[in-house]
């Protein structure tokens, strides 16, 4: 019985279409980006799939313009407020991206190799390049002048390390989106505790906690 | 000496931040930390000097020196030297913090689309009437260096850009809430393209217009939006 249960599940639960499906992924993709210190996998195929009818919407938008129809102004109207809100969500997601890898770049940069989802091709360029121009310029403008030894940018020497990385236990606003069955650990000032995580409730927990359980999806930023 | 001069390298790093344009260069104060470190390594080695042997011949032909300095035995020397050397790395922080204060700030205007293009490579004799509001200014107090660096980091970003052209990157962080908008000519900005026909925009006239079509004009102060 138990090997059908999942399966029964899914023929029960209410049908809801790709494209809802991805708006809600996209939405919480976004709040989760803005929300934790840390730069989350890139979302290519989600983005994908979004982009390409993003691209379908705005063909039928010129389309419609084209014709000229008074009935169909109404529905223009509809669907270029909808075309506006996903552009911005994509928009505001990618940018709350990039200000972290502005950020902290020499630790991404550092990720990549070992994390290759963490970015897309092009914020690595973009990574890459940003980097290369900004050592370029502090090398013609001071660094040319200094001795050998000090001219490095990812100096770890001198108990003061270079490279800044992002706050792993910042605490955070969570809600859980499904039960964890491994309670998770949590430090406070009086040691070691235990916090069991149930579907629906809203914790403050530190980043470094709840980091797998976010990209798992069981849990999401507020 | 010993860090005093970077420190106002920070002063000003701290005072830019909370500055809607761009302060001067400060190009004197920079020689001036870079001096005091070139200074201090000349010390060291100095110091070192006697210490010092060189003993063998790497590989590329580069002597390796080695030191048989022992701190243990000299106290003073010691003390001296890690002072030279902490001084050094905190140049440096102050350096490359004030630098790179600057060079965000530089970035933030690119984002926001005024860093006017060829207003930043172009002579200032060229530039003429063309230069809106602070842009004259900011292009006055970038070293030569941030004026390249603002030049690559403009083609860097628009070609981040172009692989977003359906999204406009650039475009406004506010939720958008109107398809459409009513905005007033500030200023003449000529006729524009959009998907209903064209526009003319002239002067203390008032339109009821796509927002997408005019929101960089809004940004760059020809149009106002009204609520």
């Amino acid at each position: 019985m138990d090997d059908i249960d999942d399966i029964l599940a899914s023929v029960s639960r209410p049908q809801t279409s790709q494209r809802a499906l991805d708006l809600q992924a996209l939405t919480r993709g976004w709040i989760n980006e803005r929300a934790s210190p840390d730069l989350l996998p890139y979302p290519s195929s989600l983005l994908d799939r979004v982009m390409e009818r993003l691209k379908k919407q705005i063909e039928a938008i010129e389309e419609m313009t084209g014709t000229m129809d008074p009935k169909s102004n109404f529905t223009l109207v509809i669907t270029q407020t909808e075309l506006e809100r996903f552009k911005f969500l994509v928009r505001s997601l990618l940018r709350a991206r990039i200000v972290k890898i502005d950020k902290f770049p020499l630790h991404y940069r550092s990720l990549v190799s070992e994390r290759p989802d963490l970015l897309s091709t092009v914020e690595q360029q973009y990574l890459t390049s940003h980097q290369a121009l900004l050592s370029n310029h502090f090398n013609a403008s001071f660094l040319q002048h200094f001795p050998q030894s000090l001219r490095r940018l990812d100096d770890t020497a001198g108990g003061n390390g270079m490279v800044d990385k992002p706050d792993e236990d910042t605490a955070v606003f969570c809600r859980v989106l499904r039960d964890v069955v491994q309670p998770i650990e949590v430090h406070g000032e009086v040691g070691a505790n235990e916090v069991e995580l149930k579907r629906g409730d809203v914790w403050v927990l530190r980043w470094s906690s709840i980091r797998d359980l976010v990209k798992t999806g069981d849990v999401e930023m507020v | 000496m010993y860090g005093e001069q970077g420190n106002k390298l920070v002063v000003d790093a701290k005072r830019t931040q909370n500055l809607p344009h761009l302060p001067p260069y400060a190009t004197t104060q920079v020689r001036a930390v870079t001096k005091e470190v070139r200074d201090l390594d000349r010390e060291v080695n100095t110091l070192l000097a006697p210490y010092t042997s060189t003993s063998s011949q790497a590989s590329d032909g580069t002597p390796i020196k080695s030191s048989s300095f022992n701190p243990a035995d000299d106290p003073a020397t010691a003390c001296n030297l890690l002072v030279n050397h902490l001084s050094m790395r905190r140049n440096k922080r102050c350096l490359l913090s004030y630098h790179k204060t600057r060079t965000d700030k530089l970035e933030e205007m690119a984002w926001a689309g005024i860093e006017g293009g060829p207003a930043f490579t172009s002579t200032p004799s060229s530039q003429g009437q063309q230069t809106r509001g602070s842009g004259g200014s900011t292009a006055e107090s970038l070293s030569a260096e941030e004026e390249q660096y603002m030049h690559a980091y403009g083609n860097l970003l628009a070609a981040f850009k172009g692989q977003w052209t359906d999204i406009d990157l650039t475009g406004s962080l506010d939720p958008p809430k109107d398809v459409f908008v009513d905005v007033r000519v500030l200023k003449d900005a000529g006729e524009i393209q959009t998907e209903y026909g064209s526009i003319n925009l002239t002067k203390n006239s008032q339109f009821f217009v796509r927002l997408v079509d005019v929101e960089g004009l809004i940004r760059m102060g020809y149009l106002q939006q009204l609520s």
